[in-house]
């Protein structure tokens, strides 16, 4: 069996935002995202998790190159993109015309606010209709056929009706779940979310989960799932690509990151969460609970978490890169003195379905 | 009242409605236009603007039909004609064909908006074009046909406007009393302030009458208005919508030009300009001549700009970071269709809501500059009357009173409009 290629694979990617300069000091500009590399295969649901302000959402944001250049600038690194007409191309060299052609078409994405992604002046209707008309020649009755389709893929009840209803009609649920019925109605390789559900209630959040897990399935798409929610992480992720301060500092499959949770910053994650039924006087801080683990593998050493990284050198140190410690997980370390190491970019392969088969 | 301005009923609550998905459908389904138009006039004030501006409309539309010294129709030896139709200019067919065009198209509600709004603009260009190049006005003479058999007891019937003067009728004159010397110039008042000639708001020094010069100076008073308004508002939103998105650079250059005109005072530019250029076909680059009423309402609109220019800049600086303008980009949509498709409209309110003020500042700058002379030399105009009043030497209170008051009663329509729309928009742009 040929080694299946990645649909998306990120590397080295750094954007760079403009800084304040302190007093009497030049301007550094701020690293939003440095030496991301990440890569996500067809059918395989990759979770970004990290607080604000880590990269999440630049990261995806670079994938349909939307971060605005200026101030943004995209520093160094490649977005490889399998395109089954093109071969791979990497999409930080592609034209504004070209990225068109993507945006939407091949990678879709939902935002964070379902409150406020729709456009309150047109119909939930005639904005799924755009997106379709823009992509694909169809008719406007194919159109509205398909527009229908998607809202009742989505679990929309009535959608002959809603299409023709304004944002302000629906509940913040409805409205994401048109979001993703307009993500979707092109039929995307990939599905960059944005925090999807992060503005939504509990009931809701699960509904949408489980709504984007159907989907999954039922279309083969990849998908990029940015979040703070662990729960969300731990339900729903094959892959779990930790940030913080723009790096990404543990790289691994789902159960391996909330089994063994090497990089301190990890473990601190992981330990303030509450549990179900344990009583606990106080939750550990992340800063508590970021220790090293004393089995971390030979060769390798971790910088202990900071909340402040050096503005010049980074989170871990200036060294420090992702390497794969054990097989089938990167964490962001530099190699012990007299250890030889090459820095690998993270790829793999893992699909929480397949294994659940075979336990 | 806003119920009442928008008769669509709300739409049923289904049983088997997504309950799941907590949606509640109890808005009634209708565009945030409708609803700011309906929230609108609820003020009783835009409604009364609205209801003057209604009614410049009908006047400036059938000027024609209601000042015209040409009889609407004549039965000469048992056979009907019109003079008055003769006498249209191309201009009265424009703006008659687009009249009832509009009536049509607002009528034909199954059509959607933006085909309804270019059909309307082929029509005026074509009618434009068209009249513009067929429609020639006949010469006026003193011995028309009609005239003659009048004069001779030929005719059987001849149907006046309501009033049978045209706007720069100087000559004939029908006295009440015909004893009385027409030629008398100091007593060409309004008849029922004991004045002898049959004037209901009396005659300027050149004899035309006041009331269908007033009338016909309703269609400069909408058009300076409108068009100057226009013409600013979209350099405004072309200028104003690269500045807010781009920002940066653009955004730099762009406010440093809004500040360069803001900063030149626009009536003293429109008086330079008007001197400039006098005559009233003034040519304003060689080989190109065009109406005097065109090149003030090009004035008022090029040095307008500015404002509009700051109003879009903000709302889009405000807009581009929404959530669904980056749901637009990310859908792919063009640079074109995120601006002004899904951008424009959702900036455009306090837009409109200057641009009202506009109209009626722009009507102002119009009166002011016919007022000092540098206006329209033949058309009638509102400040031209006003010009009259007190030029003669002495002051002519008709040509004061009826004039200003229209000037007042037109710009105070606008700015109560303008203050309704943005009572109606305010809470919108709050949410």
């Amino acid at each position: 069996m040929p080694e299946p290629k990645p649909l998306l694979q990120i590397e080295d990617l750094a954007v760079s935002f403009p800084g304040k300069g302190e007093r009497g000091r030049p301007a550094v500009r701020t690293q939003a995202v440095d030496r991301v590399s990440m890569s996500l295969f067809p059918g395989q649901t990759l979770a970004v998790v990290g607080e604000s302000g880590s990269g999440k959402s630049v990261s995806a944001l670079s994938v349909l190159r939307l971060v605005p250049t200026p101030p943004g600038h995209y520093d160094r690194g490649r977005i490889l993109w399998r395109d089954e007409k093109h071969g791979t191309v990497d999409l930080l060299t592609r034209n504004e015309k070209q990225m068109r052609s993507v945006r939407g078409n091949q990678i879709a994405m939902i935002f964070q606010e379902p409150m406020t992604s729709l456009n309150p002046v047109y119909t939930v209707g005639s904005q799924i209709m755009e997106a379709i008309t823009l992509h694909r020649a169809v008719t406007r009755a194919e159109a509205l056929a398909i527009t229908e389709r998607a809202l009742r893929d989505v679990g929309i009840a009535d959608p002959a009706q809603r299409l023709k209803e304004y944002p302000h009609q629906l509940s913040g649920g409805m409205r994401q779940r048109v979001m993703i019925a307009m993500a979707l109605a092109c039929e995307p390789e990939l599905l960059l979310a944005d925090e999807p559900t992060t503005a939504l209630d509990v009931t809701i959040q699960a509904q949408i989960l489980e709504l984007l897990r159907k989907l999954q399935q039922e279309k083969g798409m990849a998908i990029m799932l940015i979040t703070h929610d662990l729960g969300v992480v731990a339900e729903n992720a094959d892959v779990v690509a930790v940030m913080y301060a723009g790096r990404i500092c543990e790289y691994g499959s789902v159960l391996d990151i909330f089994d063994r949770p090497m990089h301190p910053y990890t473990r601190g994650l992981l330990a303030s969460m509450p549990v179900l039924g344990k009583a606990t006087h106080r939750l550990p801080t992340v800063m508590d609970a970021a220790t090293i683990p004393g089995d971390f593998p030979e060769g390798f050493i971790v910088a202990p978490h900071v909340e402040n990284p050096h503005p010049v050198d980074g989170y871990g140190g200036a060294a420090a890169r992702l390497y794969e410690v054990t097989p089938g997980r990167w964490v962001l370390c530099t190699p012990a003195p007299g250890h030889d190491a090459t820095p690998t970019l993270p790829v793999l392969d893992y699909k929480r379905d397949t294994m659940a088969a075979t336990s | 009242m806003s119920d009442a301005a928008n008769p669509k009923p709300s739409p049923p609550i289904t049983a088997d409605g997504p309950a799941a998905a907590g949606h509640a459908s109890v808005t009634p389904r209708r565009s945030m236009t409708r609803q700011v138009i309906g929230e609108t006039l609820t003020h009783w004030g835009a409604r009364l603007g609205l209801v003057w501006v209604v009614a410049l409309v009908f006047m400036a539309v059938f000027a024609p039909l209601i000042a015209n010294s040409q009889p609407i129709a004549v039965r000469v030896d048992g056979r009907w004609s019109s003079p008055m139709l003769v006498h249209l200019g191309a201009l009265d067919v424009t703006l008659l064909v687009t009249f009832f065009a509009a009536a049509v198209l607002v009528m034909l509600r199954r059509i959607a908006a933006r085909w309804r709004w270019l059909a309307l603009l082929g029509v005026v260009v074509v009618t434009g074009v068209i009249a513009g190049l067929t429609v020639s006005v006949p010469q006026p003479v003193v011995h028309a046909q009609w005239r003659v058999a009048q004069a001779e007891g030929r005719a059987e019937r001849v149907v006046f406007a309501p009033i049978p003067y045209s706007p720069n009728d100087r000559v004939r004159d029908r006295v009440r009393d015909q004893s009385i010397d027409a030629a008398d110039l100091k007593d060409v008042g309004p008849w029922w302030a004991g004045h002898p000639h049959n004037h209901w708001l009396g005659q300027d020094p050149l004899r035309q009458d006041v009331a269908s010069r007033m009338i016909h100076a309703a269609r400069i008073a909408l058009g300076v208005g409108f068009i100057a308004t226009g013409i600013a508002m979209t350099l405004g939103i072309l200028i104003g919508a690269p500045m807010g998105y781009f920002a940066g650079a653009v955004d730099l250059i762009g406010m440093r030009l809004v500040e360069v005109f803001e900063f030149i005072p626009g009536l003293f530019l429109l008086l330079i300009f008007a001197a400039f250029f006098p005559g009233d076909y003034p040519e304003i680059i060689p080989g190109l001549k065009i109406q005097r009423i065109y090149l003030i309402m090009g004035i008022i609109g090029l040095t307008g700009w500015a404002g509009y220019a700051r109003f879009v800049r903000a709302e889009f600086l405000k807009i581009r970071k929404q959530d669904y303008v980056q749901a637009a980009k990310a859908c792919g949509l063009p640079l074109r269709s995120v601006l002004f498709k899904h951008m424009l409209p959702n900036g455009l309110a306090p837009v409109l809501v200057s641009a009202s003020f506009g109209v009626a500042s722009a009507i102002l700058a119009e009166a002011t500059l016919s007022f000092l002379g540098l206006g329209l030399n033949e058309d009638p105009s509102w400040g031209k009357l006003l010009d009259q009043a007190v030029k003669s030497g002495t002051f002519i209170w008709w040509i004061a009173i009826f004039p200003g008051a229209a000037i007042f009663l037109t710009v105070f329509a606008y700015n109560l409009i303008g203050e309704a729309l943005r009572d109606a928009i305010d809470p919108h742009t709050q949410r």
